[in-house]
């Protein structure tokens, strides 16, 4: 179109009441002037105006040509099929409120769903050139472990010698107590290169933030804080820079505060990281920077622009092999050391991506049924509108304009429902990031954007056409006499629509079957969960967290060594023990299903051991988990000891070390012995005194209900330090009713220390399965809105197919048909076209159903139970949907039916 | 009217700029135009002249513009733009051509072949 004729185009489409009068205009002028020609060549006036219209020919659709040759037609004929179509909804309340509150419903769930995954596994980090950040892990696969730590050498082979990164830095995470403010608070604080924030792309709303030019060897002694931690502790003070902040009681300068919407790109224990330290990873408290000093931990880097992953990659396994050649003493040949990397959003998200997928299929799948279920009301409806379509027809309508006088009319539908869902989607989604669990990252950046909306809209718009196209090519095939003749009653239960809404109630019900398998999937792994035995006694168990602190100057440590810890943490179970109501106290470094783990801070959770008298070689492959307890802890935990003895007061500093594991880690460590009296060591440093193995304990879950095989090694708490404190007290009392009290008991310890997460057992334990509890009731909520759309699809057929036969119905009494005749007769079809819907839906299911197999534990994604009771359950309820139209079968009255016939 | 000839397919487009290339012609003149050069010769369906004025003026190769008529009646008149001028001329030489190429054709006798 070039412009000349857009701009008449568009003249025509804005100015249509313009176009229409100046027509009539002309037509009127022609007529009349051809009229006065005819009067002077003789004829009346009245015959010459007869004449003159009978000469123009058709004034309407001579109109039409003119509206077709501007290109505006389509415009007149979608605005006036879009107010027949309003016209019919107002004249429909009901299936209007049906059709837009289901269509609000499926869209709102979409759009929920998916500007969640569009934030979290579709849209970049919001970080400068986000694609070009990686996650480099350095592994020892002949070991079996990812991400080891790495040494200051390493880092240097990384950013020079591997010539694929921009640049590279280890990063530290970790609990750090902040003082100095209002309350001692628990804060997450990273600790990184002092080219982080260049490295990441990242501009300061005050102040400024560290660069390479601020390099000092030890760890700088400035902080950078966060948005909220400037808004909570310091009131949003614009001056807050050069002010001192106290993190685990080292001073440290505030130098700036950073954007409101940033946040650290990683995994921290709890929360978004607040604080955010830099270290030279030379000079104290480093160790000397030699290959075999490996203390660095999660390294990320920036690749150079230009360099794929694939290349870096490669490049990367070249490296480590040419590393491992030239020093063969630090790296062992059976450790089989390289360096691998990820993107780092993958990293981020990879682990709720099944979750999200899961989700998003599941209202993928409502948003179909309710099409179908819209459609089947369309085509019945559709069915009652055969006259007027036959009526169009015989005036001269083309089959082709009435499709499209149908399409519009259901899209008009879909896009009404489909403001209504966005609408929803709107309102609900703060509810329903609420409820999502909260080890999904980003979640503070979802937004309902453009790419949502556009996405909102191609739903509707989608589902309109899926809708509307059936009873569209249906109404079209609308057989002309018969439709007149038959004036629009009864005509019955024609194959063609009938074959059409059969295949829309078959589809719904696999649709549904689909659905409740994956709930029910979902529903079995939670279910098991709940009723694993955690291995200890979760009721009547409070827990509370503290931090001791790790300064940079040790000198400064008021619980340095094993004897400040052992001495404050006697000191706290005495004045736990004292406080009324409660019966026990313990001390625990890992609390079980909490993930607050303090060995987080140092990397990895796993260390490895060695045994006495095993050779060395083999003992590189030895790995557990090292818990500090207190003597108390097990009687708390009510966890059974199966042999040996308990820790008592007296396995102190200065005694003989004690260690007890449980019966996974005996099986797999010490299969034909008894690891009774046999020796452990943890580290490498072979002048620490052995750990004797004196009890076994049944396994504990304390990983996670959903996680088995990690091997533990429990230590007293009063000969192995740990600056993690968390307090597990026996007590019928709850949570919230002691909180005042053990704050106040472990801050007359020490004022400068945080307490945070006082919350009973039961609660973390149920905490552990937020995610799998929301995806389960989520993914089961939809389960259930499917197979009630599915059943009221089969009740509204079989209704609709009643009353369409009544007068057969009729006439088959009349002829002797019994009751039960009539009503095994829609009862079977009912049951066949529930059957067919179950099988297809089955077959789908048991098809597709292994990609679920990340989010399932202790159920097979084939578990029989799941495939048997779904079937049976839906076939239940399609066989309820389907008596109650045909019983009202039954009802009929042969006299009344014929009469009306 | 039994002795008219129905216009040719797609000729309509170029009597009508034919016409009011002789000077701005209302609707109806144009029919009148047309009717009174080819002597009366010629059958149009009076109606789709429109069709083809608002296609002609769509395309830029007529512009229009009310006015009033000789018996003082409001009516819409339409005359040659520059753009049609053209169109008219190359339109003509395409029909010359043809006209040519086909009597041409039909002169053919058997033995010139």
């Amino acid at each position: 179109m070039n412009l000349t004729r857009f701009r008449s185009w568009l003249k025509w489409m804005v100015q249509g009441q313009r176009l229409e009068s100046e027509m009539e205009t002309e037509v009127r002028f022609h007529i009349e002037s051809r009229a006065a020609d005819l009067v002077r060549k003789g004829l009346s006036q009245q015959e010459a105006t007869r004449q003159a219209r009978i000469e123009f020919g058709g004034i309407e659709s001579h109109k039409d040509a003119v509206r077709a040759s501007l290109g505006v037609r389509w415009w007149g004929e979608l605005s006036t099929d879009m107010r027949h179509g309003l016209r019919l909804l107002r004249k429909n309340p009901g299936f209007t409120a049906v059709a837009i509150l289901t269509l609000a419903l499926g869209v709102g769930a979409n759009t929920a769903i998916f500007s969640i995954v569009n934030t979290v596994l579709l849209r970049p980090l919001p970080f400068r050139d986000a694609d070009r950040l990686v996650r480099i892990y350095f592994n020892e696969p002949g070991l079996g472990l990812r991400d080891v730590r790495f040494s200051k050498p390493e880092l240097d082979d990384l950013q020079t010698r591997s010539g694929v990164f921009e640049d590279a830095t280890p990063i530290f995470e970790g609990s750090e107590n902040l003082t100095g403010v209002k309350r001692p608070e628990r804060v997450e604080g990273v600790n990184g290169s002092f080219s982080y924030f260049s490295m990441l792309g990242v501009v300061p709303q005050i102040g400024r933030l560290y660069g390479p030019q601020d390099f000092v060897p030890g760890f700088a002694a400035e902080a950078v804080i966060s948005d909220g931690l400037w808004r909570r502790a310091y009131g949003a003070d614009p001056n807050v820079v050069g002010r001192i902040i106290r993190i685990d009681s080292d001073p440290l300068t505030i130098i700036g505060v950073l954007p409101r919407g940033f946040r650290h790109p990683g995994p921290t224990t709890s929360g978004d990281a607040e604080v955010f330290g830099a270290g030279g990873f030379i000079g104290e408290p480093f160790p000397p920077p030699i290959r075999d000093n490996r203390v660095l931990v999660h390294g990320i880097g920036r690749l150079k622009p230009g360099v794929t992953l694939a290349q870096a990659q490669a490049r990367l396994t070249a490296m480590a092999a040419e590393l491992r050649h030239d020093f063969p003493t630090d790296y062992s040949p059976q450790t089989q050391w390289t360096i691998e990397i990820q993107s780092l959003q993958e990293t981020l998200v990879g682990k709720v991506r099944p979750m999200l997928l899961v989700l998003l299929g599941a209202v993928i799948l409502i948003v179909f049924i309710v099409s179908l279920n819209i459609a089947n009301l369309l085509l019945a409806r559709a069915s009652g509108r055969q006259q007027e379509m036959a009526v169009r027809l015989a005036l001269g309508a083309s089959r082709g304009r009435m499709v499209r006088q149908m399409l519009t009319e259901s899209v008009l539908l879909s896009l009404i429902g489909g403001a209504a869902g966005i609408a929803t989607a709107f309102g609900t989604l703060g509810f329903i990031l609420r409820f999502m669990p909260s080890n999904v990252p980003r979640l503070n950046e979802v937004r309902i954007d453009w790419v949502v909306l556009a996405f909102a809209l191609l739903v509707s718009v989608l589902t309109g056409l899926v809708f509307g196209l059936a009873p569209a090519l249906h109404s079209a095939k609308v057989a002309l006499s018969s439709a007149i003749r038959e004036g629009g009653r009864g005509s019955g239960y024609s194959t063609t629509t009938g074959r059409l809404r059969d295949v829309l109630i078959v589809s719904e019900l696999a649709f549904a079957v689909i659905l409740m398998v994956g709930a029910g999937l979902l529903l079995r792994t939670l279910r098991g969960l709940l009723q694993e035995n955690p291995g200890f006694n979760p009721t009547q168990v409070v827990t509370a967290n503290t931090w001791l602190g790790v300064p940079l100057d040790p000198k400064t440590d008021p619980y340095r060594g094993i004897t400040g810890t052992a001495a404050f943490d006697r000191e706290l179970l005495r004045r736990m023990k004292a406080i009324p109501g409660v019966e026990l106290a313990a001390i625990t470094s890992a609390l079980p299903t909490s993930n607050s783990n303090p060995n987080a801070v140092g990397g990895l959770a796993i260390e490895g051991f060695a045994i006495q008298d095993r050779p060395v070689e083999s003992s590189q492959d030895l790995l557990a988990e090292r818990i500090r307890i207190s003597p108390d802890y097990l009687k708390v935990m009510q966890a059974t000891l199966a042999r040996g003895r308990s820790f008592t007061e007296g396995d102190e500093d200065g005694k003989q070390p004690v260690a007890i594991i449980d019966q996974s880690t005996a099986r797999k460590y010490w299969p034909d012995g008894d690891p009774l009296g046999r020796h452990v060591r943890f580290g490498t440093d072979s002048t620490e005194p052995w750990t004797t193995i004196v009890g076994i304990i049944e396994d504990i879950k304390n990983d996670g209900l959903d996680v088995d095989g990690v091997p533990h090694i429990f230590v007293s708490a009063y000969q192995d330090p740990s600056k993690q404190v968390n307090v597990v007290l026996r007590t019928s009392l709850p949570a919230a009713l002691l909180e005042p009290q053990i704050r106040h008991e472990i801050e007359s310890i020490d004022p400068g220390l945080p307490v945070f997460n006082v919350i009973s057992m039961d609660d973390i334990l149920d905490r552990s399965l937020a995610s799998r509890r929301f995806s389960a009731d989520l993914v089961g909520g939809f389960a259930g809105l499917a197979v009630l759309l599915a059943s009221i699809g089969i009740y509204g057929l079989l209704a609709y197919m009643v009353s369409q036969r009544s007068r057969e119905i009729g006439i088959r009494m009349a002829l002797g048909a019994r009751r039960d005749d009539i009503l095994r007769m829609f009862l079977r079809k009912g049951v066949a076209l529930a059957g067919l819907g179950i099988v297809a839906g089955l077959a789908f299911s048991a098809a597709t159903a292994s990609t679920m197999a990340s989010l399932l534990y202790g159920v097979r994604p084939h578990d029989p139970a799941v495939f048997l009771i779904v079937p049976l359950l839906l076939f239940a309820v399609a066989v309820l949907a389907s008596y109650l139209p045909a019983r009202r079968a039954t009802k009929v009255d042969p006299m009344i039916a014929l009469r009306e016939a | 009217m039994g002795k008219a000839i129905d216009l040719l397919q797609g000729t309509l487009d170029m009597l009508i700029l034919k016409a009011v290339s002789l000077g701005p012609l209302h609707g109806y003149g144009v029919l009148l135009r047309i009717q009174q050069i080819s002597g009366e010769q010629l059958e149009i369906q009076q109606g789709s002249l429109y069709p083809a004025l608002y296609r002609l003026e769509h395309q830029g190769w007529i512009a229009s513009e009310w006015g009033e008529s000789d018996n003082n009646r409001k009516a819409k008149f339409y005359s040659l733009t520059a753009a049609g001028r053209r169109q008219l001329h190359s339109e003509t030489e395409k029909w010359n051509r043809m006209a040519s190429l086909i009597a041409n054709i039909l002169r053919t006798t058997p033995e010139e072949i």
